[in-house]
């Protein structure tokens, strides 16, 4: 079953006049790292919040179109339920890390979907790996430079076993020591089976994506496969 | 003497780590200066220092001539912009107008000067299709532009600006530097605090190095 | 020093006892006593007590003004320094004094108790003392964001001066205008901060079950359990036994002998 269809979305904000999503198509399949790029203002941020269900559930706006998860329609999932299936990276890492260390950062996801005990530890241990912060474990995240609380943020969303990534953003203000790692986490993730979705304006990071769309005007464009 | 200079500066936060250790910088006005080095490397610290925000625990740091301990924040203003690195925390105002013209209101000057010089600076920082739009709905790279423009209302002699540039895509970063050279061309200095090397690059202008606290170069 | 490890839970029983003896025991001695008791605990339990005794440095003014005030409102005791019939200092004000900076250093000296534990251990706590869980998340939630605000309402008063405002001395009337331009963006910020962040929590199933599980779980061994059940054995017996016996304070009594 493919992961994420996107059918003739259109999407406008309430006080917005013009479409800020305008008829777009798209597949996510499994497996691989597909980059949108765009300018700021042309909707990526958009795009991943109607993939990942945080539009309709969270923000409303008028909307026409399909997005289906797994085949199902998101907007008849409960967020729960998706964030299961679909995980979310945002740019500001300071708003997504809110505990004081990271073993508990990690854990706050698996906690909350009532896991036992041993598969929590499991999970936590197994996301550090992935993104190479096993040796973090007991830090503090507040003590944490930009890249590793981003490396943080994914591996706490990681911990939901999500076959789907989206990262929004999740490499501006990092420094480059900062960036080759989470690069290499993203690789990581793909060898582990998942799909990313890598949302940048950087051309620098597109390096590592195996397919690529630009957003322009609200239009969703293929620009290359490789 | 240097416009900026601060000979063996140490600073510690309150918890006892050393962030700065015995730098010391020199910097003319009137030229562009980048300060790179990686994230928690103490750029900001040595930006906060350079105008008297921060006091360092160890070393003088003067400021045309002066002893920047014996000076005040609002006094510091008149010769130094600052940009922090959040935009969202040096906006003021809802409307975008209104943080241009609001320091102006406040230190008393007549309205035809505030309407004219908020004017100019709505122009100049590409802003004059804003004007009235509120200032949290702004995109970052707008809020940016709003920040400096709203700092350079204050005609400052030197800029400091932390990380300009972060979270900025190319179109904006390309407006960003086109304002900052027109404002070198009118003669006023600026230090860059950044890891965005490129763009450091683009301004072509001295580069001070800074790892760990220490000044590499 | 922190070989002597106690369950957060206890440290919450300890903090409360000793905090409770300072509210309620209005007598010298009893109060020089708990102080001695709460820094020999914080020692052992190995809480960083340096850095607030300096903060007591500054506590010798608000002392001096108490017992001024204490001993011109007050009766109690002879009179040490007089200025025509009014009494200036007297023994009682300096007790009423001397008891009130006990108070406060009893309190303060056991807060520090607490934070010997990490802010997760202590929440932990909380949830395990049967606080629901919006609540002590909503705790730790603020011990997280505090210091971030703080630093960001210290940027913003710090750029409103540098924009060549003298917060000091402006006019009361442009005062006024100035503090709802400073309030401006921290309100907004917060709004825009608390809202990113429950977005972030909901993409985490926040809530998707009415329970949740928690990877850390505190387990109090047989000596937390002492610690528990002796602090509030001896807190309760010292604040009965002061109501009954020794209320009126036997310091009070001797000076009223003598006066």
């Amino acid at each position: 079953m493919i992961p994420v269809t996107i059918k003739n979305l259109v999407f406008s904000y309430p006080q917005g006049r013009n479409n800020i999503l305008d008829n777009v198509n798209m597949k996510i399949s499994g497996g691989g790292i597909s980059a949108i790029t765009g300018t700021s203002g042309s909707g990526k941020t958009t795009l991943c919040y109607c993939i990942c269900g945080i539009i309709p559930h969270i923000y409303s706006g008028k909307i026409s179109g399909e997005v289906l998860l797994f085949g199902k329609p998101i907007k008849d999932m409960d967020l729960a339920k998706i964030a299961t299936k679909i995980g979310i990276v945002f740019q500001e890492p300071d708003t997504q890390l809110f505990s004081p260390t990271v073993e508990d950062e990690v854990a706050f996801g698996p906690e909350n979907l009532c896991l036992s005990r041993d598969e929590i530890g499991k999970r936590i241990k197994s996301s550090l790996n992935i993104v190479g912060m096993e040796n973090k474990r007991y830090e503090h995240t507040s003590h944490l430079s930009g890249g590793e609380k981003q490396l943080i943020a994914i591996a706490s969303v990681l911990a939901l076993d999500p076959r789907i990534l989206i990262l929004d953003e999740v490499m501006s203000g990092i420094d480059k020591a900062g960036r080759m790692r989470i690069k290499q986490a993203i690789l990581n993730l793909k060898d582990s089976g998942r799909s990313i979705m890598l949302v940048t304006h950087d051309m620098d990071d597109l390096d590592i994506a195996d397919s690529m769309f630009e957003l322009k005007d609200g239009k969703l464009l293929s620009l290359a496969y490789k | 003497m240097p416009f900026i200079e601060a000979k063996d500066i140490s600073f510690s936060y309150s918890n006892g780590t050393e962030v700065i250790k015995e730098a010391g910088v020199s910097i003319e006005n009137g030229e562009f200066t980048g300060l790179i080095g990686p994230n928690g490397s103490g750029k900001t610290t040595i930006g906060k220092l350079l105008c008297g925000i921060l006091m360092p625990d160890k070393g003088n740091i003067f400021l045309d001539k002066e002893e920047i301990s014996n000076l005040e924040l609002c006094q510091i203003g008149q010769v130094i912009g600052y940009l922090f690195q959040n935009p969202d925390t040096q906006i003021f105002n809802v409307i975008v107008k209104k943080e241009l013209s609001f320091i102006l209101e406040l230190k008393g000057f007549k309205k035809s000067f505030i309407d004219y010089q908020t004017e100019k600076m709505l122009n100049l920082f590409k802003l004059s299709n804003l004007r009235d739009s509120y200032t949290f709905n702004l995109s970052y790279g707008e809020k940016k532009r709003l920040a400096i423009a709203s700092i350079l209302i204050n005609k400052p002699k030197f800029l400091i600006l932390d990380e300009p540039t972060t979270g900025l895509d190319i179109k904006s970063k390309k407006m960003l530097s086109n304002i900052l050279k027109k404002l070198l061309d009118r003669g006023i200095g600026m230090l860059v605090m950044g890891h965005d090397e490129d763009f450091i690059k683009e301004m072509a202008g001295r580069t001070i190095k800074i790892r760990e606290g220490r000044i590499i170069g | 020093m922190d070989k002597y490890k106690i369950d957060a839970r206890a440290k919450l029983i300890i903090t409360l006892c000793l905090s409770s003896i300072a509210v309620f025991i209005q007598n010298v001695y009893v109060l020089g006593f708990t102080l001695v008791a709460a820094i020999l605990i914080a020692m052992l339990l190995g809480a960083k007590l340096l850095l607030v005794l300096k903060s007591f440095k500054k506590m010798w003014f608000i002392f001096a003004i108490i017992v001024i005030a204490q001993s011109i409102f007050t009766n109690a005791g002879a009179n040490l320094i007089t200025i025509g019939n009014f009494s200036f200092l007297s023994t009682g004000g300096l007790v009423k004094g001397l008891e009130f900076v006990l108070r406060l250093a009893v309190i303060v000296i056991s807060a520090t108790i607490i934070t010997t534990s990490s802010h997760r251990e202590i929440v932990q706590g909380l949830i395990q003392l049967k606080v629901p869980y919006e609540v002590a998340f909503m705790v730790l939630v603020a011990i997280r964001f505090l210091p971030i605000f703080m630093g960001e309402f210290r940027d913003t008063v710090t750029a409103i001066q540098l924009r060549g405002v003298d917060i000091k001395r402006i006019a009361f009337k442009k005062k006024l205008k100035m503090y709802y331009y400073i309030f401006n963006p921290i309100l907004i910020n917060s709004i825009k901060k608390a809202h990113k962040l429950s977005v972030a929590m909901e993409m985490r199933a926040f809530r998707a079950y009415p329970k949740r599980t928690s990877y850390l779980v505190l387990k109090m061994s047989l000596r937390d359990y002492f610690v528990i059940l002796s602090s509030v054995f001896f807190t309760v017996a010292l604040i009965v036994a002061y109501y009954l016996f020794l209320r009126g304070g036997c310091f009070e009594s001797i000076i009223n002998y003598r006066a």
